[in-house]
């Protein structure tokens, strides 16, 4: 390790090392670390050959494969940043991000889920790579029938861009957020020693590239030569099949968003069936609800589960263990303690807040991104500087709990006024999730007309429940107070996610029909 | 049968998309973790079957041509 590292060094390093050691698995193929570092070299080299320099961008979209981290290492190597899109995004949003990120090139995969000519069209790129005839450029073969490029390019440093991951902005336009070397190295080593990570590991890679959970399958992996198996979308929305891979792949080390462990729990035909060589389970994105954890942790005996917290901006910047005797009984899973290496504020208009009080959780890290892809607004009001350092404002309302552990609240954004009362949406849902029959529960704030926002709710109930609305509803009076009510709640069969697999609030938002103002009882 | 299903999938799931019987159909931006529980819930009312989470694997709905593999061998058991 020194300060001028790279993230695609770590590869080379690993590869020099144990050459012949399997670095990823995908559907029953293998990669070894120095055929990884090999295709990766002629990636580079045929992406310099086509004229892309350092500090370009380049896109990658196609559905997660080994050509996924192929590709990553291949771009880094060549100087230049990754700009992963959601395999299946609509060509316009794919336009939009690839336009908006000034990329120079695009590496594909033609498939009944993307548009290719009109995700490129009107952007000029130097060259498309493996869009076989759909758009001319060379083919993936071609592009790895390369010899290799220097593994640096000149005058490359860990403060160069390495990768924009780009998330939803409020508004509609894409919000691209630059992580360098430095920071990205700087949360694989972070994260390889707090979990202990070494060469006999084999990860789960659950996450797709446009989401940061995916930089620990891709980094930290490498950085102590373990194995990673890269997990096809398909998978994931089939439990059944996620449990045998989980087994026949012999993992020790999973890290995804809650849903994917919930829907393993609710539709993986577990049984009485255990993992017992998975030693550490890692979630983040969103929170756990405590009674799915408590349901599914007697399926993993010999793991410690992990609640990882973090905006992409910050990558994971807690950590909570859960400890051994946790129950669902102690309630909602606390972030826990700042990563190592980074420090924490909670602030309160601009002020530290006294031990105990609620405010906004403020951090930096080795981690935080750079800022916002050419952005001056966005990044002026990014930061707090503390003593001339940049903090990254997370937006997140927090507390310190007596044993010292940070307690996550909700955003700060999820509060709303209805009637006059201040409500903690986040709050809300709680309270609907406690419920025996409510398997995930969502709530979000409905304008009826100006002035007036009442909360919407929507839940998903257990297979083969009785339980109705009405019931739920009257469970939730019984819980609430009278203006913390939802207006409705409506039972679905499963939510609408966001391309990052969250709950998508605002899409349930957009759908629910808010009672006719006649029958809302303004009391 | 595979006429039924893939009217479904492109009408319902797809809006209005097309997609031939042997395209993977589980691939981001194309069905869902909704259109799959949809998708089961059609299969079943249509045709009268259970499908247990046991059967819900990528070798019986990895496309359309696998799940009418997956329901012509359940018919013959």
């Amino acid at each position: 390790m020194n300060d001028s590292d790279l993230i695609h060094l770590a590869l080379h390093r690993t590869a020099a090392s144990t050459p012949d050691k399997p670095a990823l698995r995908c559907d029953g193929t293998e990669l070894t670390y120095g055929a990884l570092a090999d295709q990766a070299s002629a990636l580079a080299a045929t992406l310099i050959e086509l004229g892309i320099e350092r500090g370009d961008r380049v896109g990658i979209w196609f559905d997660k494969s080994l050509r996924t981290p192929i590709s990553i290492y291949g771009i880094l190597q060549a100087g230049a940043s990754y700009v992963p899109l959601d395999p299946g995004c609509p060509a316009a949003r794919a336009n939009a991000i690839l336009s908006s990120a000034g990329c120079r090139a695009l590496i594909t995969q033609p498939g009944p889920n993307r548009n290719i000519p009109n995700a490129v069209e009107g952007l000029g790129l130097v060259t498309v790579i493996g869009a076989e005839a759909i758009v001319p450029g060379p083919s993936w073969a071609q592009a790895l029938d390369a010899s290799p490029a220097p593994t640096t390019p000149k005058g490359m440093g860990p403060d160069d861009r390495a990768y924009i991951l780009f998330t939803s902005g409020s508004t509609g336009t894409p919000k691209g957020i630059e992580h360098t070397h430095a920071s990205g190295l700087g949360y694989a080593r972070m994260a390889a020693d707090l979990y202990g990570l070494n060469a006999t590991d084999r990860l789960s890679n659950a996450s797709p590239a446009h989401f940061d959970m995916s930089t620990f399958d891709y980094f930290a992996s490498a950085l102590v030569g373990a194995t990673t198996t890269v997990i096809p979308d398909p998978y994931l929305k089939m439990p059944a099949s996620l449990a045998d891979l989980i087994e026949d792949e012999a993992l020790t080390v999973w890290y995804s968003v809650p849903l994917v462990l919930v829907q393993l729990l609710r539709f993986g035909d577990l049984g009485t069936r255990t993992f017992p060589l998975v030693r550490q389970v890692n979630f983040g994105g969103e929170p756990f609800v405590p009674k799915h954890l408590d349901a599914l942790r007697p399926h993993f005996p010999n793991a410690q589960f992990s609640n990882a917290y973090g905006p992409t901006e910050l990558n994971q910047c807690t950590y909570y263990h859960v400890p051994p005797e946790w129950s669902a009984e102690d309630g909602p899973l606390p972030i826990g303690a700042p990563c190592p290496g980074s420090e924490a504020l909670i602030l309160d208009d601009g002020e530290e807040v006294t031990q105990g009080a609620v405010g906004e959780l403020v951090m930096t890290a080795p981690t935080m991104m750079r800022g916002y892809w050419n952005d001056d607004a966005r990044n002026a009001e990014a930061f707090h500087i503390e003593n001339g350092r940049p903090f990254y404002r997370t937006g997140d309302l927090v507390r310190t709990r007596a044993d010292g552990a940070l307690e996550y609240l909700g955003r700060a954004d999820r509060q709303i006024k209805t009637r006059g009362f201040r409500v903690e949406l986040d709050c809300v849902e709680d309270i609907l999730a406690r419920h025996a029959d409510v398997v995930e529960v969502a709530t979000f704030a409905v304008r009826v007309e100006e002035g007036l926002d009442l909360i919407g709710a929507a839940v998903v109930l257990a297979q083969e429940t009785d339980t109705t609305a009405e019931a739920l509803t009257i469970y939730a009076q019984s819980q609430l107070e009278h203006y913390a009510m939802p207006c409705r709640i409506d039972v679905m069969a499963d939510f609408p996610r966001t391309h990052t697999d969250k709950i998508d609030r605002m899409q349930l938002a957009r759908a629910f029909a808010p009672p006719p103002l006649a029958e809302i009882s303004l009391r | 049968m595979i006429d039924q299903i893939k009217t479904f999938v492109e009408t319902d799931l797809l809006s209005g998309g097309s997609i031939a019987t042997d395209d993977e159909l589980l691939l981001s931006g194309l069905v869902d973790s909704l259109g799959v529980m949809r998708l089961v819930g059609f299969i079943e009312t249509t045709f009268g079957v259970q499908v247990p989470a046991r059967d819900m694997k990528l070798k019986n709905f990895r496309t359309i041509a696998a799940i009418v593999g997956y329901l012509e061998a359940k018919a013959d058991a």
